[in-house]
């Protein structure tokens, strides 16, 4: 039973702390640059999973005792490959939001925030916004629905004017 | 790369590059090109696709592989493309010209086609057997490694016509500058 | 069975073709395969009724899971079919008249209704739990898209969205109750739960108890029983054809239905019979108070099959012989006056154009066919002689008086008397001349509209005077449960069982009914007078509004809205769980080795020092060198390692990466934005918690890879094998071989992000060209179709 080292196992964990640091950064550079580093501690994980130091998995070049194990170095490879074709989705990305918005920071999502601050549901389940509305159906069920009709109308005003 | 003493450089600012040696985004001359680096890959550009070949081929036996050659020749193609000046685009020679996408679609198409080809003589799908090709032991698997090695070509391709050429053309408008 | 319930969804979904000719004739074609089913199922009567078992059939769907379609066709099935297939026809039969030669709604209504007679089949005949479930909810979706209709008024959509989530709640929990009773019994099949329990070895312990109450809520929800019941009189919003199908035939019924299909096994739990009496007599009390209160017909038939499905619920959870006749034969009698009575609401409301009570006059009189079926129909309900209901209603009397059940037996006596005087209101309220009301002129009434409602409300006369039809259906359903004495072995339904107490009770009923109706002022006012805020509509609406409103909370409170947040919020959630995992259950390996090889020191020296430096670059240029040196150190890494193949693959890529980056960065300003200045002890906390969190991955990398076997298994046999594979290398083996099908996923995978890449650059350039008038985004031109291209 060999485990990872601790010369490696604190490179892992500084590749690790540095990858998650960077992720929680704001500009989308960092960011990217973030899951790079993160993609490389993984490989790097991946790799020393297989075991010690060993000799390469070529058959005739070495008795198979002395391989290194070839299943995590296969994984690793197809790892490395995705990691970039990621990373090159991931520029492409960050450059388009540079030319749409003239900065590569991750905005705050203000949807998200008004609906922080909004006290009532704004009729998620009433699509209500629409004002044109038909009521005509018949009076037996209308008369009977009148009332929740009225607190779904509640709710866009109430938004709108958080929004706002 | 050598700042003049008077100049006091802030510990922040150490990486500041002190002369105009990075990549020309502000290059005042059209052609940016190196006499050098131009000549250089005239003589490189096929030595290192005959080597990515190689390594496609070496791939069952050593080191080496479809991905490896692939990510080889694709590096040739930005060799050539950087030594070019960029907006030429990507061509070999001058008469084929090689679209990234069919070269992708090509290669998986080889991908899928070794994978399914077995099912027609009844055995599981992406099985492989080895055939005598000339005299030369030649498995079948190796088609799967070939489309991988196409594949990726076309997806090093791409990259050079999306993120190389396209940004540029966007730099040459002036657009993306924001107001 | 499944191919007949197979057909009914295929045509269905062909049924749009020919609706696009003519609208009636898709109802015509629609109306054939209901029809086809009664008459298969009157077919298979002497099977079902004969000695031998009952016809079933099995498909198998996924037997390593068990999954399996179980149908069987037992005497309950074949009372449903009547109700499915026998109405199913006559209403889509009567919908082809009621909705108009070229009524947009047609089509879809046409398709849907057929489609759910299909779903509706499926479930009565399942004998297999999941297939069952699978029905339900098909029929609770069919039944929100015919009372939602187009979505274009409010009060459709609010009764559809009330149907939907009440009946799918319910049916969530069956599910739940269904999977937890299906295991502990060892079968899902219906029939082998009943036989096993029957013999005393059905699932027993808390925990089924608890499966049984969730398949029984499931059943409460469907068919509308106090206090779900608000769900139905809201669906009267759909069409009439489509409440008198779904919402009084045949969806209501299944709940009953499946209540009738368990309570031969669990009919002597008291979790389970107890609540169905509770809950299924004060469903029928409620239900009957507010029938006599409603001014619109249709909400008064609506309130009157809630109270009448609360009375099936108590015949069908009784467990007793006499009680189980009854359950059978009211539930053939149920649909039998119902419907036709939807039908005349239909009828009336098309000719007059109204359906209120206080806006009809004279009726009875201008159309005197009507009325005479309508009072055929509404008789049976009310238990007079010679009709259907009537021999139901003095079984029902007969099952709780035998016993000796007094409370029950006046409770259903309390409910027939609401039963007898909202019927007589029904009859009144629609045919009866007004005082000080003008007499309303009705339009003609065609014949496509008034026979299919003669044919319904017949059946029920014809059914009550020649009571061994019905009999021998109902005594073979009730078989399975116990008599307890010859009294209750030998009843058999007639017209005639002598003076007897059940007898004075249906008098009772009927008397003190219409005297009920007579006195309907004064019932008002007292309606009025108990009028209380406790309702169970304002409860479904104070509930779902509860759920909104936090639902909105919670959102407010995890959605912060800043992707920071979320990152700490996760990695917080790895240290907390794993995290405490490892601290607990984890072991440190005895012994941890310095470092494997000597050339791992200074490569990993290299990359501790350029990815600490990467915490503090502003420049964006020299954050990507950084990332290079670490990338290059790694791939060093690997060569020591013994991964050439690795090391190769990484060199090329990290170049590759590298040139990508500098792409990009030539349009990127040289600095990282300054952007809004966080505050230094927020990037301090974002520091502790990321170097926390990657001292966990490492501490849980060394104590993981602890548990490594040497040699490992598969590995080994990937190197013994590699040979077969015709390779030496082993990586290239498991790559283009054994593990071949991750290789080409990956190669789909760099395609698609290629083509994404390229579609994120190259569509930036578009747009502006777009601006510039040169070329229309996407427009075609063959400029850019040479972009696209290449």
């Amino acid at each position: 039973m060999t485990t990872i080292n601790i010369g490696m196992a604190v490179v892992l964990a500084v590749l690790y702390s540095v990858g998650f640091y960077l992720l929680m950064q704001r500009s989308l550079m960092r960011i990217l640059i973030g899951i790079v580093v993160l993609g490389h501690g993984a490989n790097l994980l991946l790799q020393l999973a297989g075991g010690p130091p060993a000799r390469a998995p070529v058959l005739g070049t070495a008795p198979p005792a002395e391989f290194a194990d070839p299943l995590p170095q296969a994984l690793a490879l197809t790892a490395i490959v995705i990691t970039f074709a990621l990373t090159t989705y991931l520029l492409a990305l960050g450059y388009r939001s540079w030319v749409l918005t003239g900065h590569d920071e991750v905005q705050d999502d203000l949807e998200d925030r008004r609906i922080a601050l909004s006290e009532r549901p704004d009729g998620a389940m009433e699509e209500d916004t629409e004002g044109a509305d038909e009521d005509t159906e018949d009076p037996g069920s209308a008369a009977a629905s009148n009332e929740p009709a009225e607190i779904a109308t509640g709710g866009p005003d109430a938004s709108s004017e958080v929004s706002r | 790369m050598t700042a003049t003493p008077e100049q006091k450089i802030p510990f922040e600012q150490w990486d500041a590059p002190s002369g105009e040696w990075t990549l020309p985004g502000a290059c005042p001359v059209r052609t940016n090109r190196t006499l050098l680096l131009e000549a250089a890959t005239r003589f490189l550009f096929p030595v290192v696709l005959v080597f990515s070949v190689y390594l496609l081929i070496v791939g069952h036996y050593a080191p080496g592989g479809g991905f490896q050659g692939g990510l080889t020749a694709g590096l040739a193609f930005v060799l050539r493309y950087i030594a070019g000046g960029g907006s030429e685009g990507v061509e070999i020679g001058s008469r084929l010209r090689l679209r990234p996408p069919v070269l992708m679609g090509t290669g998986l198409l080889l991908a899928m086609i070794t994978a399914f080809a077995p099912v027609l003589v009844g055995r599981p799908v992406l099985s492989s057997a080895k055939v005598s090709f000339l005299g030369v032991e030649v498995v079948s698997s190796l088609l799967l490694d070939v489309g991988v090695y196409l594949l990726i070509i076309g997806v090093v391709l791409d990259l050079l016509r999306s993120l190389g050429s396209g940004i540029e053309r966007d730099a040459e408008a002036g657009q993306g500058e924001r107001p | 069975m499944l191919a007949l319930v197979v057909a009914h969804l295929v045509v269905a979904a062909l049924l749009p073709l020919v609706s696009r000719r003519s609208r009636r004739a898709a109802f015509g074609v629609a109306a054939v395969l209901p029809a086809a089913t009664l008459v298969w199922g009157l077919a298979n009567l002497p099977a079902v009724l004969g000695p031998g078992p009952a016809p079933s059939e099995t498909h198998v769907w996924a037997s390593a899971l068990h999954l399996e379609f179980g149908f069987r066709l037992d005497a309950l099935g074949v009372v449903m079919i009547v109700l499915v297939g026998g109405l199913g026809a006559l209403i889509l039969a009567y919908s082809a008249w009621y909705f108009g030669k070229d009524s947009r709604d047609a089509p879809r209504n046409s398709a849907l209704l057929l489609a759910f007679a299909g779903a509706m089949l499926g479930l009565v005949l399942a004998d297999d739990l999941l297939t069952l479930y699978l029905f339900w909810e098909l029929t609770s979706i069919a039944s929100f898209l015919l009372v939602g209709q187009g979505g274009l008024h409010r009060a459709n959509r609010r009764a559809a969205v009330q149907a939907l989530l009440v009946t799918v709640m319910g049916g969530l929990a069956m599910l739940l109750g269904i999977v937890i009773v299906g295991e502990s019994a060892g079968t899902y099949r219906i029939s082998e739960i009943v036989a096993a329990a029957q013999q005393g070895a059905g699932p027993a312990g808390g925990l089924a108890a608890t499966g049984i109450v969730l398949i029984l809520i499931g059943a409460l929800t469907k068919s509308a029983q106090f206090p779900f019941h608000p769900w139905l009189p809201g669906a009267m919003a759909a069409p009439t054809p489509v409440s008198a199908y779904l919402h009084a035939a045949s969806m209501v019924k299944a709940g009953v239905v499946l209540v009738g299909r368990l309570s031969p096994a669990f009919a002597d739990r008291s979790y389970w019979w107890v609540p169905i009496a509770v809950l299924g007599l004060v469903t029928m009390l409620v239900g009957g108070w507010r029938a006599l209160h409603e001014t619109d017909l249709k909400r008064l038939l609506a309130f009157g099959t809630v109270s009448q499905l609360g009375f099936l619920m108590v015949l069908f959870g009784s467990g007793d012989r006499i009680g189980e006749i009854a359950a059978l034969t009211m539930l053939l009698a149920h649909g039998l006056f119902k419907a036709p009575l939807f039908m005349v609401v239909g009828i009336v409301d098309k000719v007059t154009g109204t359906r209120e009570v206080g806006a009809l006059s004279g009726l009875g009189r201008r159309l005197p066919g009507l009325a005479a079926a309508a009072t055929l129909a509404a008789a049976s309900m009310a238990g007079i002689p010679f009709l259907l209901g009537f021999l139901g209603k003095e079984a029902a009397f007969e099952a709780f008086v035998h016993d000796g059940d007094w409370v029950l037996a006046l409770g259903l006596l309390l409910g027939s008397i609401f039963t007898v005087a909202y019927s007589a209101r029904f009859l009144w309220g629609a045919f009866a001349t007004k005082a000080g009301v003008e007499a309303t002129e009705p339009r003609p009434v065609v014949p496509g509209l008034s026979v299919p409602t003669w044919i319904a409300a017949f059946t029920g006369l014809v059914l009550g005077c020649v009571p061994p039809l019905t009999d021998a259906l109902a005594r073979n359903y009730a078989a399975a449960y116990p008599a307890e004495d010859a009294v209750a072995a030998d009843y058999h339904l007639a017209l005639w069982h002598g003076l007897s107490l059940p007898l004075l009770f249906s008098a009772v009923a009927l008397i003190v009914g219409a005297t009920l109706h007579l006195q309907r002022a004064r019932v008002t006012g007292l309606h009025t007078a108990l009028r209380h805020p406790l309702s169970a509509q304002r409860g479904y609406e104070v509930t779902v509004g509860g759920i909104e409103r936090f639902a909105v909370w919670v959102t407010g409170r995890i959605q912060a809205g800043s992707l920071p947040v979320y990152l700490g919020v996760l990695l917080l959630t790895v240290l907390v769980l794993p995290g405490l995992a490892l601290v607990f259950g984890g072991t440190l390996p005895a012994t941890v080795p310095g470092y494997g090889s000597l050339m791992q020191l200074p490569l990993g020296l290299v990359i501790v020092a350029c990815a600490a430096a990467l915490t503090r670059v502003r420049r964006r240029f020299t954050a990507v060198l950084l990332v290079g040196a670490i990338g290059y150190a790694i791939g060093g890494l690997f060569v020591v390692d013994g991964g050439p193949d690795l090391a190769l693959a990484q060199f090329l890529v990290e170049t590759l990466t590298m040139v990508a980056f500098v792409f990009v960065l030539r349009r990127l300003p040289a600095h990282f934005d300054a952007g809004p200045r966080v505050g230094r002890g927020i990037q301090l906390r974002k520091a502790a918690l990321a170097t926390v969190a990657g001292v966990f991955v490492a501490v849980a990398a060394v104590v993981l890879s602890g548990a490594r076997q040497e040699p490992p298994a598969v590995s080994g046999e990937f190197v013994a094998r590699a040979p077969e594979a015709g390779a030496d290398n082993v990586i290239a083996a498991i790559l283009v071989d054994f593990r071949a099908l991750d290789t080409v996923g990956e190669i789909t995978v760099l395609l698609i992000a290629a083509a994404g890449t390229a579609s994120l650059v190259l569509a930036t350039r578009h747009d502006k060209k777009g601006k510039s008038g040169r070329v229309e985004s996407g427009g075609g031109t063959p400029e850019h179709e040479e972009e696209i291209a290449g």
